[in-house]
């Protein structure tokens, strides 16, 4: 069985890499159209390849670094040369140079969120505007997003991914995988193509075809069928043919519809649909065997009318394993993230906040120059810069330059560590949801956020990721299971993940322990109460020395003396509630908040 | 030049359309807030509008499209000008996009720095608020957008009139459009006073009948293969509802509001315990609004039916912890009311 599955995996992999070429042939032919490609790669051989692949296709590329200001972005004025020649200097933006041909950005993931808003806007327009909204300048292009993240990072924000047509993921492939590659096409080639494209029209069944198709595997967004349509397009296009046939339908499944994929259509175990996918692909998920009984290989492929059956087939061939088996438990795949993901993103933006007082500094990445104060530090030295009297200029030097400043207030995050174990009485769940609720109804005003983590049974989970949102947090609270053990390291564990997330994102984090203290699962899952302790009280160190504030509230009828140590371990401040009520714990966390924040 | 999408080639969300039309009519109403998914065709919706809406007469060379015929709101430099040397032109309604993480000198505008190095002359380089003078201000992931932003807005949105005090200047420059914001609840919460500003509220969904996707899809390929031809398809459906736009914008003033009517909206107003009296007088508004959309000579309970959930649906707000969209308890209200 191994054997097979390893083949099966082999040609898999095998049949993403080829996809991945032709996602640049089909980029060059209507960069617009697609939309772009989002590549999931680590940055590595692999990567390597795929981007001379990139470089060899003569697709026009411009690269837009992670830090980019809006000057650099859409056009304006280069400041630098202005200032040098003495007249205005006007720079085009990298977005009106990259008209025609594609955007390179590097570490997508962690794009600061109004820089893919500007892009975003740009695509869907296809003009920038300069920063006086007097010109735009045309830009058609494509995006072509490199993401590094791992497979448990938040990847690329959702703003952007919807509006990118071709979803590759690379990081199963080796560098074995990649000796093949697609030959770049000629100019002759890529112009017949172009024309072709115009002439090419799906038929209403068709385009029924693929809607059905993309409504059974729960693809909410109506932009993911008119991309497949387009690549549908293409690919007749490229092969030289006047009308759209099966392959070009089953292709565009495959890589528009499939990945996006958020449940399995319920099949109708339908045998014809087993002979449909034995002949497309080698590789049979486990899963979707079955469903469907397989090799009734009578039944004939050649459907006159487009199915959308065959064309959800193929796009779940092309998934791994994992992801159909996520699907078929019903757990959706990891939506992207809806802002940025909170890897490492720097917390004070230079043009955001309050207006402070200008600093000296020079202008550019981020920083916009204060008129003003510049000309106040320079005007004092024109007679010694030897300017001729009444030429009206000033003269400038880089030592002069003063920048805007601006503050930020530093939000807090209120994370809740609620234990759900079986010690905790279900009434204790409820009023910890209630004072979560309250705390909730105050912080919005505040502008604070919430975020919930339960542990029981073997782990801990984030109910509630940091968030300013109601509706989400009574949505996320809806249903909270209670009972099993009480696995204390793994709360902590996870709150410190949390914490120090927030605490890069740039908000002040304050743990509330709702717990008695009773651990008995250690941190690796297994129950002992001894091994439990233990890790709890390691983990309990590496939040004190984190040096973020925290509050254990004890939840116990007596005060559990395990409890005290562990909330002096922690260096939390201590309060016995045996009676939980929501009022008390929301004043209590309140009142930590307010002197977390005062320090 | 881009194509905008027709608007009557909008497939669903009625009622985002009909909201749309409605504050067309009568931009006194305050503006839109369409709450949903994304991908919901909210933006094209509001270029289609603006695309829609005859050209506007401004004053030549104006960078804030000021009216010739008002006397009131113009900027200085056209108050300066005598009424002879005012040359006017036309110039399609502006849609300007507040893009998320704008700045604020992006948005009020600032010193313009070029001007200044260059030539040694201080002037104003206007901002986003002054294109978007007697058009739209769309603006995305409005629950995302920064406090003093907001604060900004509210403001102008209030007095009319953008005021800028900063980097030297004191410019004063008119600054009425129609506030068209979109954003997904789950992201984050309005404050409630940019909340009230907003006169209709709309809840947006992905359409979940098979059926219209397959339409929207192929009319929104049909439109990207050949914008012209499918612009010049749909032009005579345009063409009427602009007429209809227009003839509901003279009618307006002329539209009967019984009492009965007037008592039954501060009913319902007070029976959802909507605070303040902004809900009532935007009702008055929309109502008579979508009778002069409509073409009739009066308003009747049939507009206040269509009206209501929109106008009341975001003011219901006591307790930050109800669900933003209370549709239900807005008919609820409305049939008690309607029935008494």
């Amino acid at each position: 069985m191994n054997g097979t599955d390893t083949e099966a995996e082999a040609t898999r992999l095998a049949r993403v890499w080829q996809d991945a070429q032709f996602a640049l042939l089909a980029l060059q032919l209507d960069p617009q159209g697609l939309g772009g490609i989002w590549l999931r790669a680590g940055h590595g051989p692999v990567r390597e390849a795929w981007l001379a692949s990139l470089q060899a296709s003569g697709l026009q590329t411009v690269k837009v670094p992670q830090q980019v200001d809006d000057e650099r972005l859409l056009g304006g004025m280069d400041l630098a040369q202005t200032l040098q020649q003495g007249r205005l200097v006007v720079q085009a933006g990298l977005l009106a140079q990259a008209d025609g041909g594609a955007v390179l950005l590097p570490m997508a993931e962690r794009l600061a969120p109004h820089t893919a808003a500007q892009i975003a806007q740009a695509q869907d327009q296809g003009l920038v505007h300069s920063r006086d909204g007097q010109q735009s300048a045309p830009a058609r292009f494509a995006v072509i997003a490199l993401d590094e993240s791992e497979t448990e990072e938040a990847g690329l924000a959702a703003r952007l991914s919807d509006r990118l047509g071709l979803w590759l993921d690379l990081r199963g492939n080796g560098l074995a995988d990649t000796l093949a590659t697609l030959e770049a096409l000629s100019p002759q080639e890529l112009r017949e193509a172009q024309a072709q494209l115009r002439q090419l029209q799906a038929t209403p069944a068709q385009v029924q075809a693929l809607c059905e198709a993309a409504w059974a595997l729960g693809v909410e967004s109506l932009r993911a069928p008119l991309m497949a349509l387009r690549l549908a397009v293409i690919h007749a296009a490229l092969e030289g043919r006047d009308t759209l046939d099966e392959d070009d339908l089953r292709l565009a499944a495959r890589m528009v519809l499939g990945p996006r994929a958020t449940r399995l259509p319920e099949m109708a175990s339908a045998p014809d649909t087993a002979a449909a996918t034995a002949t497309d692909s080698p590789a049979q998920p486990p899963s979707a065997q079955t469903e469907a009984p397989p090799a009734d290989a009578t039944e004939s492929a050649q459907a006159p009318e487009p199915n959308a059956e065959l064309l959800v087939a193929a796009a779940l061939a092309s998934l791994p394993a994992h992801l159909l088996d996520r699907l078929a438990l019903g757990l959706a795949p990891r939506t992207p993230a809806r802002s940025s993901g909170s890897s490492g993103q720097a917390l004070h933006s230079k043009l955001r906040g309050r207006p402070l007082p200008p600093r000296p500094g020079q202008p550019g990445s981020g920083a916009r120059l204060h008129l003003l104060a510049t000309l106040r530090a320079a005007v004092p030295k024109q007679r010694l810069r030897h300017r001729p009297e009444g030429s009206g200029k000033v003269s400038l030097r880089a030592e002069d330059f003063h920048v805007h400043r601006f503050g930020q207030a530093s939000p807090s995050c209120t994370i809740f560590a609620l234990d759900a174990s079986g010690s905790a009485a279900l009434q204790r769940l409820a009023e910890a949801k209630g004072a979560v609720e309250l705390l909730l109804q105050q912080s919005y005003a505040r502008r604070d956020s919430v975020c919930v983590i339960a542990f029981r049974a073997a782990r801990a989970e984030v109910l509630l990721a940091p968030t300013r949102s109601l509706v989400r947090a009574k949505r996320a609270l809806a249903g909270l299971p209670g009972g099993g053990g009480t696995p204390l390291a793994s709360g902590v564990q996870a709150a410190l993940v949390q914490a120090r997330a927030l605490q890069r994102a740039g908000s002040t984090p304050v743990l509330v322990m709702l717990s008695d203290g009773r651990a008995n699962v250690s941190a690796s899952g297994v129950g002992g109460r001894a091994q439990a302790q233990a890790d709890a009280l390691t983990w309990a160190g590496q939040w004190h020395s984190s040096g973020f504030a925290a509050l254990w509230l004890d939840t116990s009828p007596q005060p559990e003396p395990l409890a005290q140590t562990l909330a002096q371990r922690m260096g939390a401040q201590y309060l016995p509630m045996p009676y939980v009520q929501a009022q008390r714990m929301a004043q209590a966390v309140q009142h930590m908040a307010t002197q977390s924040r005062t320090l | 030049m881009a194509h905008a999408f027709p608007f009557s080639a909008i497939v669903a969300q009625e009622d985002m359309t009909l909201a749309i039309q409605v504050v067309a009519v009568d931009p006194s109403i305050g503006g839109v807030l369409v709450l949903g998914d994304r991908g919901t065709g909210k933006s094209t919706a509001v270029r289609a509008l603006a695309d829609l809406l005859p050209p506007i007469k401004v004053v030549a060379g104006c960078s804030y499209g000021c009216d010739p015929a008002s006397g009131q709101a113009l900027c200085d430099s056209c108050r300066s000008m005598t009424g002879a040397k005012r040359k006017t032109a036309m110039r399609p309604v502006p849609v300007v996009d507040l893009p998320l993480g704008a700045t604020e000198d992006r948005v009020v505008g600032a010193l313009d720095l070029e001007k200044a190095l260059a030539q040694g002359i201080k002037e104003f380089a206007p901002g986003l608020l002054a294109r978007a003078n007697r058009g739209f201000l769309y603006i995305d992931e409005v629950n995302l957008l920064e406090d003093h932003i907001v604060d900004l807005l509210i403001d102008v949105a209030a007095s009319g009139e953008n005021l800028v005090e900063r980097e030297g200047l004191s410019v004063r420059h008119p600054a009425r459009f129609v506030l068209v914001g979109s954003g997904n609840p789950e992201e984050g919460e309005l404050r409630p006073q940019l909340l009230d500003r907003f006169g209709l509220s709309v809840e947006v969904k992905t359409p979940q009948d098979l059926a219209l996707r397959v339409q929207v899809v192929r009319r929104r390929d049909a439109f990207e293969r050949d914008a012209t031809a499918f612009r010049a398809e749909w032009e005579g459906a345009n063409l009427k509802l602009r007429q209809r736009i227009v003839r509901a914008r003279k009618a307006i003033g002329s539209i009967d509001v019984s009492d009965t009517l007037l008592h039954r909206c501060a009913a319902l107003c007070h029976t959802l315990g909507t605070d303040g009296l902004r809900g009532e007088l935007t009702l008055l508004r929309a109502t008579r609004a979508h009778a002069a959309l409509l073409g009739h000579k009066a308003v009747t309970a049939d507009n206040l039916r269509a009206m209501a959930p929109l106008v009341l649906r975001h003011r219901l707000r006591r307790n930050p912890l109800d669900d933003t969209g209370s549709g239900t308890r807005v008919q609820r209200a409305l049939d008690e009311v309607l029935s008494a």
